[in-house]
């Protein structure tokens, strides 16, 4: 692991206590809402905050311990920093703000450096601009050359990319991904978007009230959360209580299949996400299918690409919130009809121990 | 030199103590100014109650402190005179000190406030590459500009002006340490008032220009603040 930082922090009314790590080339995402303590785990692995305790060890070097009194000045650190708000030194032009960290290089190689970074961050052309001299997202790319000027052992981001528009977004997110794969050094990058969070992450730690509820590779996040709150953080918008019972949970009165086995018999909370949930047409005498059960569409939202419709069960089963697609929205005719079949699919049920 | 009664040696005189005074407050009253600025609360205001101290203080009473301070009733004034030989009572670097200590508070306050208006994520970034004095050089100082040139006009302007410290400290003896506010004194004391009038009306010449270069100062801090 290149990246190890395990701290703990007491403030009067937060305390943070956090554990993660990255390997190189791997990118890293703290999701969780303001105040989850994310931006604050960045700021302690840069240096700029101090935690109680805890070590941080970048690329094999010990960056801070606090048992052996060891807590090394943020520039000797060797981490790249971006922030929100691009933070480009206005004084400066483009190819100064990239050099700025390079001292102790000689004028040509510290001239280099830089049309390197320019090459890798299409800036050609910039390098004597002013920061309010450039756009938005010009910027932002700036403060990411200016970040990779030096050797740095880690690439801290701390939500670069959220005070872009959305199309400058897409675009730089798809630049990350390809500069992931240039850089061979662990990126830990900060956001509270979750799309942001599953186009870019190989792993995510998801943080909430100063702790770590899960950490671990994007698909076991998404698709087997750990928790209730980790599946509320992520998205997930149907959770329900139910009973285990061997391969069944007992949903609101509707006994549901379940892959794989649950573990424990018992009170547990079970969720699937909008978009895992299937519709069937309404046949009043037909018979109803394993995980099915019959509902009426209370609520329809458009979202032009997509549909999320509110769901009352007529009998046994919970009230769900399914999304689907324009194209299948309107092949089924869903507009026309009220009454449907609902199937929650045995293998998107996520079973987890009831909190 | 004498032009309606006026010797130019109070000129001089004002020009050396009002320089080195202003040196003085530049020295130590930016890196003091930073400090607070970058301060934790309870540090910051700490340091800045100190800075504040002067302003809260008759000047007179400044002066007398200085007396003493300086003087041979301290062992500190003994040191100074007896050892490095250095006398600062009844000279005018003496009387620069006082105006310097009574000047201190506006230049910090101003300085101060200049160094708090720079976006704290850009230090941040800026720490991460290179050491704090570096920072000190190359982001607060080129950013922190206007208000360290608004604060030198006028720390220079109030030093100009001061009288009660430095006719404690350094009395009032022409030629030596006679500056333009204390000739002024003399002259109304003496009922010299053709004398007291050019001087004043000199003092405020000097104002104005003073003031005009504060204007013009303010002016691009605003423009500064809104790149």
């Amino acid at each position: 692991m290149t990246l190890e930082v395990a701290i703990d922090r007491r403030l009067s009314d937060f305390r943070l206590n956090v554990a993660i790590q990255a390997a190189a080339g791997e990118l890293v995402v703290l999701f969780g809402h303001s105040g989850s303590g994310k931006s604050m785990t960045l700021r302690s692995i840069a240096g700029l905050d101090r935690p109680d305790a805890g070590r941080i060890a970048l690329n094999g070097h010990v960056v801070f311990d606090a048992s052996r009194g060891i807590n090394l000045a943020p520039h000797l650190r060797n981490v790249g920093l971006v922030v929100q708000r691009y933070a480009l030194f206005p004084h400066l032009t483009t190819a100064q703000n990239i050099a700025f960290g390079l001292t102790g290089w000689t004028r040509e190689a510290q001239a280099r450096r830089v049309h390197e970074l320019g090459a890798l961050l299409s800036l050609d052309g910039l390098e004597d601009r002013l920061p309010h001299q450039l756009s938005g997202g010009q910027q932002q790319r700036v403060a990411l050359a200016r970040a990779l000027a030096r050797p740095v052992d880690v690439l801290l981001l701390d939500e670069p990319f959220s005070a872009l528009d959305e199309a400058l977004r897409a675009d730089l997110r798809t630049e990350l991904l390809r500069l992931r794969a240039e850089v061979d050094i662990p990126i830990v990058f900060v956001t509270h978007d979750l799309r942001e969070a599953h186009l870019l992450a190989d792993s995510i730690a998801v943080l909430d009230g100063g702790r770590v509820l899960q950490h671990g590779p994007r698909e076991e996040i998404f698709r087997h959360p750990a928790s209730r709150r980790v599946a509320e953080l992520t998205g997930v918008r149907n959770l329900f209580a139910g009973i285990a019972d061997g391969d069944r949970v007992l949903v609101e009165g509707l006994p549901l299949r379940v892959e794989p086995v649950p573990a424990t018999a018992g009170p547990v909370d079970i969720a699937i996400r909008a978009e895992r949930c299937l519709l069937r047409r309404f046949d009043p005498d037909g018979p109803l299918p394993e995980n099915c059960f019959v509902a009426d569409v209370t609520a329809d939202l458009a979202f032009g690409n997509s549909h999320t419709l509110r769901l009352h069960p007529m009998g046994a089963g919970p009230a769900v919130e399914v999304e689907t697609a324009a194209r299948p929205y309107e092949v089924l005719g869903i507009a026309g009809r009220q009454r449907w079949v609902v199937e929650l699919p045995a293998a998107d049920l996520i079973v987890m121990p009831r909190s | 030199m004498n032009f309606a009664g006026i010797t130019w040696d109070v000129f001089r005189v004002s020009a050396e103590v009002t320089t080195l005074a202003t040196v003085l407050c530049v020295l130590v009253g930016t890196p003091l100014a930073w400090r607070i600025a970058r301060s934790r609360p309870a540090a910051a205001s700490m340091l800045s109650s100190l800075a504040l101290l002067p302003l809260v203080l008759p000047p007179t009473a400044i002066g007398y402190y200085l007396l003493y301070g300086l003087g041979r009733q301290s062992a500190f004034g003994q040191f100074l005179i007896d050892d490095l030989g250095i006398r600062l009572i009844f000279t005018w670097p003496g009387a620069a000190i006082a105006a310097a200590i009574v000047s201190l508070p506006l230049y910090v306050r101003t300085t101060q406030a200049g160094f708090e208006q720079i976006d704290p994520d850009l230090l941040a970034v800026a720490r991460t590459m290179i050491s704090p004095q570096r920072v000190f050089w190359r982001v607060a100082i080129p950013l922190a500009w206007p208000s360290l040139a608004a604060a030198t006009v006028i720390g220079f302007a109030r030093n100009l002006g001061e009288f009660g410290a430095t006719i404690i400290v350094a009395s009032n003896i022409p030629g030596e340490t006679q500056t333009i506010p204390t000739a002024i004194y003399d002259a109304t004391q003496a009922g010299n008032h053709g004398l007291a009038n050019t001087l004043a009306a000199l003092t405020l010449l000097i104002g104005i220009v003073l003031l005009s270069l504060l204007a013009l100062l303010f002016h691009r801090t605003q423009r500064t603040r809104q790149l």
